[in-house]
């Protein structure tokens, strides 16, 4: 009697399990949204959460190349008007159409946000005024030629106008929009009511610590996602991330730590790992102030990275393949320039540098140090994967070619305020293009700082090359793709040839899973679950 | 008047029977076989950490001797150079037998050393307020109470965070966080001695304060403090172990057994087990001798207890 009930309960359960299998997803993030809100906040977590929800102008791929959403197709008309067809038919989960007075009011609403960590209004600079002369199409221009206009039109989400009581008409205007009306705040969006987006997904339940759960929009104009109902778990250690997966509480988990991958293949579950668009770097003091030490070095009273031949045997002293292979455990690839391929504006015949201590030894003794220095190599210890591992394993080669070097890591913020007080004259570090361009990377890394308004932001070793600075300013005022990518390329490898900074290696980011679903991994690292697909 | 002969006022702990004393309880540690195998054990250890550098395959701390493309190896691999890795090595090559040798050398040097600061510092402090008495002893024992009211582990990590890495920091962080220990068990016992005839004899005899603080008081007060020192040992290596394994402490490219145990916590699960094991093993064994003989000194020098 016992045996049949717990065999019939046993029955019904598997009955349930798999049904709900069947529709049902779970995923473990690694960092939860900090809001439902689009435009609260530019970070990845909330970023991959809105593209359920809400979708914008244009997508991008896996390899963060833009490709038509909301907007089926777009061109020039000349060098600073943009004109956007936009998709017929698309309605947002209230049922209502989705038209120009939307993408306006979203445009309109972004720099209203209160208290915004990082707002989107970095994606929305560019546009000077919008325009629309039929139902269909949306003009766009830009003070100067705008290459990038596509790409950060893909940045932001698109909110609909009418749920939150927005004027019949809504007009932009660069020095303030008129009809917007009383805009949401950022909680009004945690209401599966307001959160109304022409997504894949609606939300469902958002309870703050737990759990995020979003259900099929069953209004969506594209392809049906698989998954019924998706949840989203936070789960910020990665050790009970991965015991959630191998238990079974979630389907699928970001960022399994690298040590436990033997674990989780053994215990039947696929790991999946793609390039990400983050490389790491060692970054080298060279400032040519006047009464400048170079602080942690020692052991010569100049500053050695002047010299290029010294940047030269850093650069071949270190072992990449080695560093992949043992402290990456093979999850990460070698880097010879700042974005991987096939990213936009990468070069596929720039290879990373040689591992040649002998060759490094000789130039250092032309530089004249044949007896090396000493070099404190600043480096976080919290913030990338093994960061302070790879620091370390940096010194040893270092050390090896007669560059004494100690490391010095501690906590990111700690690392990060330091290093912007120019306290490091090497310093271990990472750049993720959120472009996917390498544009981005560029301006950000090895244009000498303050050349042009969002020039060398990160470049805190201070390097400058002329040539760099002005292949890179022209390269973001040309509209042709192809013309704009040899420029990029042509950049890219001036600041490489002349070892300007030390790239190490790019981020490989991993995914794992149960047997029966598969994921294409993408370059922003974003977790879509409507890409997630059953086999 | 001058030629006053300093030891004629015999003080209790060497009226009694003279430098046999010593010897007795001498003796009477060894009662215990427990004891005297926790003493040979710290010996041992002790002798390890001095001469770790002549008797360590490998110096872990110089990074040219160092080969990533011999890390995580286990134990009784070979390395590229021939070599034997008889405990394994890490993840940045180093040998395991090496590094716990060396990693021995910090933690008893950083125990050793914060508590005889800590120990001189707080016995100095503890005696004075009770031989002073009022304000004074006041002032000190309500700092001791404050700084005894924080868990210890909190003051070293703020203090780190402010100072930074380093040995000398982490000594430093220690003989903050100790010194209120002695100085509370000082008071304790100089309280008692102050009211002794020895010491009313001393001050009749209008000696100066600080040599009867320093020379009568004091020394009479050291049993206890003996005590509670050894203990303490243990202890400040814990601390010492629990800051590296939290990442503030030592240099990266100098490891304690706390950071190798850290280095290769990450790695526990997948099998590399010899990265944690090892130093763990050592780190327990040195504490619990430490433990045993300060357990057993306890026992000895406690006049309840003595026969």
């Amino acid at each position: 009697m016992s045996i049949s009930r717990s065999a019939l309960a046993a029955l019904m359960l598997a009955g349930t399990v798999a049904g709900a299998a069947a529709q049902d997803l779970k995923i473990g993030v690694a960092s939860e949204a900090t809001s439902v809100d689009p435009h609260f906040h530019n970070v990845g977590q909330n970023n991959a959460l809105r593209r359920h929800i809400f979708q914008s102008l244009v997508g991008a791929d896996e390899n963060q190349k833009p490709v038509p959403q909301l907007a089926t197709s777009w061109r020039t008309l000349d060098d600073t008007t943009w004109e956007f067809k936009l998709r017929p038919g698309v309605k947002f989960s209230n049922g209502k159409d989705f038209t120009v007075r939307d993408f306006v009011y979203s445009v309109c609403r972004i720099p209203l946000v209160e208290n915004s960590p990082s707002n989107f209004t970095i994606a929305t600079k560019g546009i000077e005024s919008i325009s629309s002369p039929d139902a269909t199409t949306l003009i766009i221009k830009t003070a100067t030629p705008y290459p990038l206009l596509p790409i950060e039109m893909s940045v932001f989400g698109i909110i609909s106008a009418d749920a939150f009581g927005a004027d019949a008409e809504v007009k932009f205007a660069k020095t303030g929009c008129t009809g917007v009306g009383t805009p949401p705040k950022s909680s009004d969006f945690n209401d599966p009511a307001k959160s109304i987006g022409t997504g894949p997904y609606k939300l469902k339940e958002y309870t703050r610590g737990t759990q995020l759960v979003v259900e099929r929009n069953d209004a969506y104009w594209g392809p049906k996602p698989h998954w019924k109902t998706v949840t989203f778990r936070p789960i910020t250690s990665a050790g009970p991330r991965v015991a959630a997966l191998l238990a079974g509480d979630v389907d699928m988990i970001e960022n399994p730590p690298i040590q436990d991958f033997d674990k989780i293949k053994g215990a039947g579950f696929d790991i999946i790992q793609g390039l990400s668009n983050r490389i790491i770097y060692v970054h080298l003091d060279q400032f040519t102030g006047p009464d400048w030490k170079t602080p942690g070095v020692k052991g010569t009273d100049k500053n050695p990275f002047l010299d290029k031949r010294v940047r030269e045997a850093f650069s071949k002293a270190i072992n990449r393949d080695a560093i992949v292979e043992r402290i990456m455990g093979g999850v990460a690839v070698p880097a010879g320039q700042l974005l991987p391929v096939p990213l936009f504006g990468s070069s596929p015949d720039l290879k990373h540098d040689k591992f040649d201590p002998e060759g490094a030894k000789k130039l250092l003794t032309e530089a004249g140090y044949p007896n090396g220095f000493e070099l404190v190599l600043g480096s976080p210890n919290d913030r990338y994967i093994n960061d302070e591992k790879v620091a370390q394993a940096v010194a040893q080669m270092l050390t090896r070619i007669g560059i004494k070097t100690s490391v010095d890591s501690m906590t990111a913020s700690t690392f990060f305020s330091r290093r912007n007080k120019y306290e490091f004259s090497a310093y271990l570090a990472g750049w993720g293009a959120d472009t996917g361009e390498m544009s981005n990377s560029l301006a950000a890394l090895v244009t000498t700082q303050n050349y042009a308004p969002g020039f060398g932001n990160t470049n805190r070793g201070r390097y400058s090359n002329k040539k760099v600075d002005e292949l890179t300013a022209k390269a973001l005022q040309t509209i042709d793709d192809k013309a704009r990518e040899a420029l990029l390329r042509e950049a890219s490898k001036e600041a490489m040839a002349d070892y300007g900074i030390i790239p190490l290696h790019f981020e490989v980011s991993p995914w794992a899973y149960k047997k029966g679903i598969s994921y294409t991994p993408r370059v922003d690292q974003y977790t879509l679950a409507y890409e997630v697909t059953a086999k | 008047m001058t030629a006053l002969p300093e030891p004629a006022i015999r003080t209790p702990a060497a009226v009694d029977k003279g430098e046999s004393l010593l010897r007795r309880r001498f003796s009477e540690f060894f009662e215990s076989t427990g004891a005297a195998f926790g003493l040979a054990l710290l010996i041992l250890l002790l002798g390890a950490a001095i001469f770790a550098p002549w008797i360590a395959p490998q110096n872990p701390y110089d990074l040219a001797q160092l080969d990533i493309m011999d890390g995580r190896l286990a134990p009784g691999a070979k390395g590229l150079d021939g070599r034997t890795f008889h405990l394994g090595t890490d993840e940045q090559g180093r040998d395991m037998l090496s590094a716990i040798l060396y990693g021995l050398r910090i933690s008893l040097f950083v125990g050793v050393v914060s508590t005889v600061a800590a120990c001189s510092i707080g016995a100095a402090v503890g005696v004075l307020a009770a031989y002073k008495g009022g304000r004074v002893e006041n002032l000190v024992m309500r700092a001791v109470d404050l700084q005894l009211s924080f868990p210890a582990i909190l003051i070293a990590l703020v203090l780190l965070a402010v100072f930074g890495r380093g040995i000398d920091k982490v000594i430093i962080a220690l003989v903050v966080v100790q010194w209120a220990y002695y100085a509370r068990t000082v008071r304790g016992s100089a309280l008692v001695e102050r009211g002794r005839d020895y010491i009313e004899a001393a001050r009749c005899l209008a000696l100066p304060k600080s040599r009867i603080v320093f020379r009568h008081l004091l020394p009479n007060c050291l049993p206890p403090l003996i005590v509670v020192a050894t203990v303490q040992v243990a202890h400040a290596i814990a601390l010492e172990a629990t800051l590296s394994f939290l990442g503030v402490g030592v240099p990266v490219t100098e490891p304690s057994l706390g950071m190798l145990i850290k280095n290769g916590y990450d790695y526990l699960m997948s099998g590399k087990y010899w990265i944690s094991t090892y130093p763990g093993i050592a780190l327990v064994i040195a504490i619990v001798a430490i433990n045993i003989v300060g357990d057993r000194l306890r026992d000895v020098l406690n006049p309840r207890l003595s026969k």
